[in-house]
């Protein structure tokens, strides 16, 4: 498997902007506060299990249901 | 006029409070922003005594701003009315240390103008401003909480004090230590919120944090290795040389291509302590300090493309210190001299997150 923490990522920004481009830059940039290097995952990267373990967080912290 | 901006020495907090009320005799403040120096006892309680109708909010401060001014042991203020902001909501977090769940406020706070709905419908006009007591040490994990709890936009920074006096922040006649003052302004035109920093990337190489502990402040390992031997090896110095290369080069989160500077403390317990915390899993950057005033002008004249009704400037202590010792008090001052403005040295920053040698600010359209 490869791309889960990216597709993960793509999920939190969508569903919490709800389409607002200014809150998903906003989302983004608390999410590379919060330890996320979020342009570093793309749709092949390794699924490191403690780093998905970590968006999963970031996720229930947000309020996101993945 | 929508706004006004003052600067005030008084021999004591009722005589600046009085001299305020002269000041701004014809004028309805929905909002009083203030910056005193610590060397005042409660400010806001005299305010609020001579404004009993405006909300008031502030910190104290090592050393104020005020338009193209800079002074120690006086008061700035920021008085707000109608014209620039139809409504404030204030809510006072104490204890901030104990981790509050904030959800609770920040519902009270949208249900005070309707709901969550409507502030995010109306993005463009709600804006926020956070004034944090330092001594906590805890404006990360608190602006971290925020931003989960709200997508509003809230700005601000974290209080000092001159050679005399309390670190503190005020809400109406209240002092507080140990918290945080949140205010929701509803503004009437608008607003635009600029971040920036004399900091720039020293080095593309990319560090990634691999032991911290973020509420210490104390950064341990870059790579799985010493973060001091990482360190020297990207700046190309001796790792017993280090502090001496601390202030110059900083260490930066760079968020698309947006630079959250985080400044050394010391070398300690086997790690170094930094005054922002970093948590495992960033990467960062080695930053190169730049010049101030340069890198200000350039900020604000990309920003500010039109006159506002009022900037308020919450600009790192660290900044103030430089520029003084650089002897370019005059030339920065000259920048927000072209607006109403108002701006205290502050011990951090806060957008998004706690940052360190940065100037974060407010410009109410």
């Amino acid at each position: 498997m490869a791309g889960q923490i990216y597709n993960m990522i793509q999920q939190i920004i969508s569903q919490r902007a709800k389409g607002n481009v200014v809150i998903a830059n906003s989302v983004r940039t608390k999410m590379y506060l919060k330890g996320i290097a979020v342009d570093k995952y793309t749709a092949i990267s390794p699924d490191d299990a403690a780093t998905v373990q970590k968006v999963r967080e970031v996720a229930k912290e947000f309020g996101i249901v993945l | 006029m929508a706004i006004k901006t003052l600067s005030i020495k008084g021999t004591d907090s009722r005589d600046m409070a009085q001299q305020a009320h002269a000041a701004l005799a014809d004028f309805q403040p929905k909002l009083l922003l203030f910056f005193a120096s610590s060397n005042y006892e409660r400010p806001g309680a005299a305010l609020k005594e001579v404004f009993p109708n405006s909300k008031i909010i502030g910190s104290s401060s090592h050393s104020e701003y005020c338009n193209s001014s800079f002074s120690n042991g006086s008061v700035s203020i920021m008085a707000m009315d109608a014209g620039s902001v139809e409504d404030v909501c204030v809510r006072v977090v104490e204890n901030i240390s104990a981790d509050p769940d904030l959800r609770a406020t920040l519902n009270e706070m949208h249900s005070y103008y309707g709901g969550e709905e409507e502030t995010l419908a109306n993005y463009e006009r709600y804006v926020g401003i956070v004034l944090f007591e330092s001594s906590a040490k805890v404006e990360e994990v608190f602006m971290d909480r925020l931003g989960t709890a709200t997508d509003l936009l809230f700005v601000g920074g974290s209080s000092s004090t001159a050679d005399s006096g309390e670190s503190l922040v005020y809400a109406d006649n209240q002092s507080y230590s140990g918290a945080a003052v949140l205010a929701i302004l509803k503004t009437v035109n608008g607003y635009d919120v600029l971040k920036t920093q004399s900091a720039h990337i020293l080095s593309e190489r990319k560090l990634l944090v691999t032991k911290s502990d973020v509420r210490s402040r104390t950064l341990y390992e870059f790579d799985h290795r010493p973060c001091g031997e990482v360190y020297a090896e990207v700046l190309g110095v001796p790792q017993d040389k280090i502090q001496d290369y601390f202030v110059c080069n900083p260490l930066g989160v760079v968020a698309d291509g947006e630079i959250f500077v985080r400044t050394f403390n010391e070398i300690q317990d086997g790690g170094i302590t930094l005054h922002c915390g970093l948590p495992e899993g960033t990467e960062i950057n080695v930053l190169k300090i730049g010049n101030i005033v340069d890198d200000t002008k350039k900020a604000l004249d990309e920003a500010i493309t039109y006159q506002p009704a009022g900037v308020i400037n919450f600009n790192c202590l660290y900044r103030t210190l430089e520029i003084l010792n650089e002897n370019q008090v005059e030339p920065y001052c000259a920048l927000f001299g072209r607006y109403p403005s108002i701006g205290f040295s502050t011990n951090g920053e806060a957008f998004f997150g706690h940052i360190n040698e940065t100037s974060t600010i407010l410009i109410i359209k």
